[in-house]
């Protein structure tokens, strides 16, 4: 696949493993902001893990798209030829107060930033220092008998390379990439953290539009994985202590996260909880604005005539297969639903490459609990062709931000049945008194409780409660959850950003 | 929000510590304890013929030519010893144990391929005045010898010390038996009984090799090609050997030290008799040194990579260094020890063990230095295990290039300086390899642990 390359554009997108690889909810939303600025030219720079870990390309690429450049931070990236060396004590005093300075929550980390990345742009801390000097040695052997609770050094070794091995496949994109007007990441971890290299280096303003909240996803993803190495043994562990690994993961995202609020111009959430959440993990609350998700109602309004008029026993999951969506819970969802219910059924509408493990744990529960005629994986589905044919979006998520397809569904006259994250609560029910006298475009219920989940099903597809949430679901949307509104302030953001410079 | 997968475990490489720090054979080192058995050997046949191969001069001829093999086929197999050695450790870390008989056939084909067209040469050029029994022996001896070192090595290397030692005193007996019974022969016969006895020796070996690793192949010489065995190994082992003899080399061809034996054979009647003396003195020193290094030290070095590897803490990774420098330390000690009091017990007893044996009292000051000297090369043998130990190849390349070199310089000078400093130019060449061998050994140990984690390939 041929990148466009261009030797300058207005904006760098700052993608961490979405556009245009992933399908998703951000990376549809970055292809519709893309499209939306004709008058902008964009580059994209995508961070992914590994290349083996993407497919091809699941965008047509705007005109405006003027430059685009992947980069994997583990993987392609080798270390440079082994090469003992002291180091210089000078420099690393700076990083040990930048460190000392993530370990305080409260205190700004732009000046002691600001002197790292310029030890990083003169090269006086290189790859090789971190790697091979002595200095290096001292500080990581120092800082494993003042703070790492777990016996293990090997591990805390490794996690602490780890942990730095992308720092300098990122100095590298930041050392090379295309001169651009201003900087726009989608979310902070090491997008965000690039964003932040970029302003350093440049002065250039960075916007940072976060969907989800980074940290809190990443908090999420490190409870669930099993690699993380706890080597207490029964007499040093308190079970009421995560794992050290673990916490040092997470007090990394969070220092890049905190590192990226602080640098960014302009940081916009998609509802008024995640901007707290910011300001409380860093954001200067004067920076912090709130744009939500608007969807595009032309695409979705021909969809309501093309709908029967009572709604269809079909309930329908659209979005990624992976653990975040909680797939599981939609399923065992169904079997309550179908014993009460018989004619109806489950559909999942999304790709399954994403954890293909995941995506089997699924098809697995599906055949064990005898649903394999009433509940269909359909794979990736044209939204306006599902949303004609079913009764109910569902979302079993454990963790969401302002999910599209619920606003999708409402614009095409489709309630929903949510869990209680994000802005799901928000979106059905109405937030201040004049949205909430809308009415109620569905309902929602706890996480992970199928049983709960089927009873507001079953509630909902009847004719006499779906009628009127089908009619607040439309109302709600029409009035604040459209692509005009959502670009119009967008476009201000820009405007700003880009009159800095 | 997709983010980025977690692979990290992939990146934790918590198993490259293993391909690192592969199960050390260490070699060669052991080749130099079955050399002075051999030396030995020699001496004993010599001394039971005395007055029975007449006349004498034959006697000092066969110890004169087996000498010159015995040397010569360390210094040629010593390109291979050390090299070789890691090369069969590292296939039996990989299991890849078919690998090892096949190479092992190969290096014994190149061994008398080598040895037998050197052994054919020199046959042909160097003693005209010989028959051809004489030089026919000669080549067979020269490629049996050669072939028993890589032998040794090999089983060394396995750490099959107990078959070496079986097979080594059968083999002897054997030669002295049937040099004896071939002694009217004169030193034809002598030379034939030892071929005999090598032989056996290394046929015991090639069996015992042959059955303790089957293989579906019979020849192959991948242990040649590019990189597979590491080229500074093989130069620390043909340095080492050169080291060793390069002093004895030199007063056997001085003009003024030594004279012809034997066609090219030459001979140092004031400069050999002390100096294969003071080699008995170091079998002692030899027993405390494998001791002390295979278990031990063997046992600490296990444990700190176990600590390494299976997620110890630090405080245990480094107090596992500690004892491991500890046991290095005191073996090299003991070494001292044990030779400091051979040393001592030489300069007691000299004189009247001179007496005894009926030589003269004009090499007792030698025979002093040799035995210092002596002893010191058995604490650089203990330094060189270490560094073996530690993968440390570039330092043991030098230790053992300077070592040759300073040997050949010292000893160069030690002749021009007069009879008072012979000896002086092999003592002083080791006392130096030695003092640098332990600062090295030292100051690599105080880094090890940062050497291990940040520097690993």
């Amino acid at each position: 696949m041929n990148f466009p390359r261009a030797g300058q554009a207005d904006i760098a997108l700052l993608l961490e493993g979405t556009f245009p690889y992933v399908r998703g909810g951000v990376s549809s939303w970055i292809f519709q902001m893309i499209n939306a600025y004709p008058e902008y030219q964009f580059a994209v720079v995508f961070l992914g893990s590994r290349p083996q870990d993407y497919g091809d390309i699941k965008y047509i690429f705007p005109d405006n798209l003027v430059h685009v450049e992947a980069h994997y931070l583990h993987g392609a990236h080798t270390a440079p030829l082994v090469q003992a060396q002291y180091g210089d004590a000078a420099s690393l005093e700076h990083i040990a107060t930048l460190h000392q300075i993530f370990r305080n929550p409260n205190s700004d980390t732009r000046c002691a930033f600001a002197h790292s990345a310029h030890l990083l742009k003169t090269g006086e801390i290189d790859e090789k220092f971190f790697l091979y000097s002595r200095q290096a040695w001292q500080f990581i052997t120092q800082n494993y008998r003042k703070y790492c609770t777990d016996p293990s050094f090997i591990d805390y070794f490794w996690t602490i390379r780890a942990m730095h091995e992308p720092i300098w496949v990122m100095a590298d994109i930041a050392a090379n990439l295309i001169p651009v007007r201003a900087f726009h990441t989608v979310s902070t971890g090491y997008a965000g953290f690039l964003g932040t290299l970029l302003k350093d280096r440049t002065g250039k303003p960075m916007i940072l539009s976060e969907h989800g909240i980074y940290t809190k996803e990443r908090r999420i993803d490190l409870y669930q994985s099993a690699w993380i190495r706890d080597n207490r043994n029964v007499f040093e562990k308190d079970p009421t202590e995560v794992s050290y690994f673990r916490e040092l993961w997470m007090r990394f995202y969070t220092s890049l996260g905190r590192l990226c609020y602080q640098h960014a111009d302009i940081i916009t959430a998609l509802y008024e909880a995640n901007r707290q959440r910011q300001i409380t993990d860093g954001a200067p609350a004067e920076r912090t604005r709130i744009i939500p998700n608007g969807i595009d109602l032309a695409r979705f309004q021909p969809v309501r005539a093309r709908r029967p008029d009572l709604p269809p026993p079909i309930l329908c999951l659209i979005g990624r297969i992976v653990s975040i969506k909680d797939v599981k819970t939609f399923i065992r969802t169904m079997r309550t639903v179908v014993n009460r219910m018989p004619e109806a059924e489950g559909w999942i509408a999304g790709p399954e490459d994403e954890d293909p493990g995941y995506a089997e744990e699924c098809h697995n529960l599906v055949a064990s609990l005898g649903l394999t005629e009433k509940v269909k994986f359909l794979g990736f589905q044209k939204v306006e062709v599902i949303l004609e044919q079913i009764g109910l979006v569902v979302l079993s998520s454990i963790s969401e931000a302002l999910p599209l397809v619920l606003l999708e569904g409402f614009a095409a006259g489709v309630p929903a049945l949510t869990t209680d994250v994000g802005s799901c609560r928000q979106l059905i029910y109405g937030l201040e008194p004049e949205d909430r006298a809308l009415g109620e475009a569905g309902a929602v219920v706890r996480i992970a409780d199928p049983q709960a989940m089927a009873a507001a099903a079953i509630e909902l597809l009847r004719p006499e409660n779906w009628l009127p949430a089908r009619d607040a679901a439309i109302a709600r949307v029409e009035r604040y959850y459209t692509q005009t509104i959502m670009f119009h302030e967008f476009k201000q953001v820009y405007e700003e950003a880009l009159k800095v410079t | 929000m997709a983010g980025i997968g977690f692979e990290i475990r992939k990146i934790l490489r918590r198993d490259s510590y293993l391909s690192m720090f592969s199960a050390y054979a260490y070699a060669g080192i052991i080749g130099s304890g079955p050399w002075v058995l051999s030396i030995l050997g020699v001496l004993v046949i010599g001394m039971m013929s005395l007055g029975m191969v007449i006349p004498h001069i034959l006697i000092t001829q066969f110890q004169v030519t087996v000498t010159h093999l015995i040397a010569m086929s360390l210094i040629l197999t010593g390109f291979l010893q050390l090299g070789f050695t890691r090369y069969i450790a590292d296939r039996l870390f990989e299991k890849k144990t078919d690998a090892i008989l096949p190479n092992f056939i190969g290096a014994i084909f190149i061994t008398t391929l080598l040895a037998g067209i050197l052994g054919l040469l020199l046959s042909f050029i160097a003693f005209p005045r010989q028959n051809a029994i004489y030089r026919i022996l000669l080549i067979a001896n020269f490629v049996v010898l050669c072939n028993m070192w890589i032998a040794t090595i090999f089983l060394s290397g396995m750490k099959n010390y107990k078959a070496i030692l079986i097979l080594y005193t059968a083999g002897y007996t054997i030669a002295v038996l049937a040099a004896l019974l071939l002694r009217k022969f004169g030193l034809n016969g002598l030379l034939l009984g030892i071929l005999l006895g090598h032989f056996t020796l290394f046929s015991g070996m090639l069996l015992l090799i042959l059955r303790s690793y089957p293989s579906n192949r019979f020849i192959e010489f991948d242990f040649l090609r590019k990189n597979r065995m590491f080229l500074s190994l093989i130069w620390t082992g043909f340095f080492f050997n050169l080291g060793i003899w390069i002093d004895k080399y030199i007063f056997w061809y001085a003009p003024s030290t030594g004279q012809s034996v034997i066609g090219i054979f030459h001979a140092s009647l004031i400069y050999d008799l002390p100096i294969f003396l003071a080699y008995l003195s170091i079998i002692p020193g030899m027993a405390v040194f494998l001791v002390r290094m295979e278990t031990d030290f063997v046992e600490y070095y296990q444990k700190f990579y176990d600590a390494v590897r299976d997620g110890g803490t630090l405080d245990r990774i480094e107090e596992m260094r500690d004892e491991m420098v500890g046991t290095a330390r005191q073996g090299i000690f003991e070494i001292i020890k044990i030779q400091a009091m051979a040393v001592l017990l030489v300069f007691v007893a000299a004189p009247a063990l001179l007496r005894l044996a009926g030589i003269s009292q004009y090499y007792i000051s030698l025979l002093y230095v040799d035995v210092v000297a002596a002893g010191l090369q058995v604490v650089f043998l203990g330094i060189m295990n270490v560094l073996f130990y530690l993968d440390k190849r570039i330092i043991a390349l030098v230790l053992t290039g300077s070592f040759a070199g300073l040997n050949l310089l010292l000893s160069l000078l030690s002749i021009r300086l007069g009879a008072n400093w012979y000896g002086y130019g092999f003592a002083v060449a080791l006392l130096v390899t030695v003092v640098v061998g332990l600062y090295w050994l030292d100051r690599k140990m105080a880094i090890l642990e940062y050497e291990t984690f940040m520097l690993q390939k």
